[in-house]
């Protein structure tokens, strides 16, 4: 019997994985819903997502797609079209590699080929850069990785780069994130799996032959994968780790008369605090009653400063012809992402234990890496069941 | 209804909140005259920040 802590999107998957092989899997929840931060809860008759923007970075092409697919889920995800426009001195241009000045990409391969040797911050590289390029960087950082240029270096930012090259811009699941936690969570009960909710797992301990996880007392496992990330799996043992800091962002999610963007994709915004906008309702008009707009803004320190930065920077953009339904902020404990981007740790918690999620990701961004995370951990914890 | 230092402000708790007692900056704040203690706001928390 396999025992899974928490039922995000790492979680789910896993324990998928694991039921279609033919394993005995229960999934334990400490929250009344599936999906963690990915998924939504309807308010005013909107799907405010929990979390993620409900988009796919690589759409219905990316390692995501392909691992529903395996697990036999079926989920309808628009690839957004145009992928993505940026928002520079009042004038939307459709991003593509023709726009950005030839100068920039041979700066590119220069720091590529230095970063072989010195792997420097990301920062550097974008203060190379002329002025347009370089507030187009920094807007994808805060849309995609809630990070800024300083955080990441070269060499981590071209794995992402190259991810992106060959899978291409984001997609909408129809019926959001929480149409894909719902197939999840429908598929692994079609083969035995079972999810508990409202069932907070309190304790981890270890032996050689085994995994106890204290529930409402004490239960054995011959493995356990834990969906809360490094630092929590450590305490709920008893014990303390050391992890590179989280990312923070702001979400606002906004309610129009009328389609501000008009379009499937993204508009990332040029030298504000605000990174980017979308418009789901576009792709799914079920997702809204009337036009749904989703605000990203990545920020440090406290979170009601910024939001006043970032309301005022929404006016300026948008107008002021809007209802504002949520202002939602992600740090510490429930954060944009557990470690910030590039800086992910390993699978293996310990012998039996092994990690899935948001800090144990493979190489690529969000939920696609959460993908390739979870594929590994399974591969690791197969050793031991 | 107390909402601890530790709130994120996702604003969970106010997306759940049939009574519209919760307003939600950067943390949660809850209007006591709204308010019929349900719990609702409680148990949707994920990192335990209100306390009935
Ligand atoms: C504002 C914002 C925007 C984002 N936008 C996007 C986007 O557009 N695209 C994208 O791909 N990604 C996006 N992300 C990131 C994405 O949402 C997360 O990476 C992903 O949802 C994390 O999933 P996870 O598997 O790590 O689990 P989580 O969602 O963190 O789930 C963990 C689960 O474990 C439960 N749990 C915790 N402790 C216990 C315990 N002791 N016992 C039992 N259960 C427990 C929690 O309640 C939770 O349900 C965004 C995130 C945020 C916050
Ligand atoms: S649900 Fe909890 S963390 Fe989120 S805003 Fe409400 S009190 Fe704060
Ligand atoms: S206890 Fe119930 S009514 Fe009071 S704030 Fe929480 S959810 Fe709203």
């Amino acid at each position: 019997m396999i025992a899974v802590v928490g039922a995000g999107l790492g979680g789910l998957l896993a324990a998928n994985l694991l039921a279609k092989e033919g394993y005995k899997v229960e999934v334990y929840e400490r929250l009344p819903f599936p999906g963690g931060r990915f998924t939504s809860l309807n308010y005013k008759g909107f799907e405010i997502s929990t979390g993620a923007l409900h988009m796919i970075p690589h759409g219905s092409r990316g390692p995501l797609a392909k691992l529903l697919k395996k697990i036999g889920v079926r989920v309808e995800i628009i690839d957004s079209k145009p992928e993505g426009e940026f928002l520079w001195n009042g004038e939307r241009i459709e991003v593509r590699r023709r726009v950005f000045p030839l100068k920039a990409i041979l700066k590119f391969y220069k720091e590529l080929a230095i970063s072989k040797f010195k792997d420097r911050t990301l920062d550097i590289f974008a203060n190379s850069l002329d002025d347009f390029t370089k507030a187009f960087l920094n807007s994808f950082l805060g849309w995609s990785l809630s990070i800024y240029s300083e955080d990441i270096t070269f060499r981590k930012f071209y794995e992402i780069f190259k991810q992106t090259v060959k899978y291409r811009g984001p997609g909408i699941p129809i019926g959001g994130c929480k149409a894909v936690i719902d197939e999840l969570v429908e598929n692994l009960e079609s083969m035995g799996g079972k999810i508990y909710l409202r069932k907070e797992v309190r304790g981890i301990k270890k032996s050689n032959e085994e995994v106890k996880l204290l529930i409402e007392e004490w239960k054995c496992f011959d493995g356990v994968i834990s969906n809360i990330g490094h630092k929590l799996t450590a305490e709920l043992m008893g014990e303390k780790v050391n992890l590179p800091e989280e990312s923070r962002g702001i979400k606002y999610t906004l309610k129009l008369e009328e389609p501000f963007l008009e379009h499937t994709g993204v508009l990332f915004i040029a030298n504000k605090n605000i990174a980017g906008m979308n418009e789901v309702t576009n792709a799914d008009p079920n997702l809204g009653k009337g036009v749904m707009l989703q605000v990203h803004q990545p920020f440090k320190g406290d979170a009601r400063r910024a939001i006043e930065d970032g309301l005022r920077e929404i006016r300026e953009v948008v107008g002021k012809n809007f209802e504002l339904l949520a202002v939602q902020s992600f740090s510490r404990d429930w954060p944009v992402n557990r470690i910030k981007a590039g800086s992910d740790l390993g699978v293996v918690f310990k012998e039996r234990i092994v990690v899935v999620g948001d800090g144990a990701k493979g190489g690529d961004i969000e939920v696609e890496g959460i993908a390739l995370g979870v594929e590994k951990a399974l591969e690791e914890l197969r050793r031991w069941i | 209804m107390r909402v601890e230092d530790h709130c994120v402000g996702c604003a969970y708790c106010m997306l759940v909140c049939k009574f519209e007692a919760i307003e939600v900056f950067g943390k949660a704040k809850i209007n006591e005259e709204k308010c019929v203690k349900c719990l609702k706001c409680v148990i949707y928390c994920p990192v335990k920040a209100v306390k009935g």
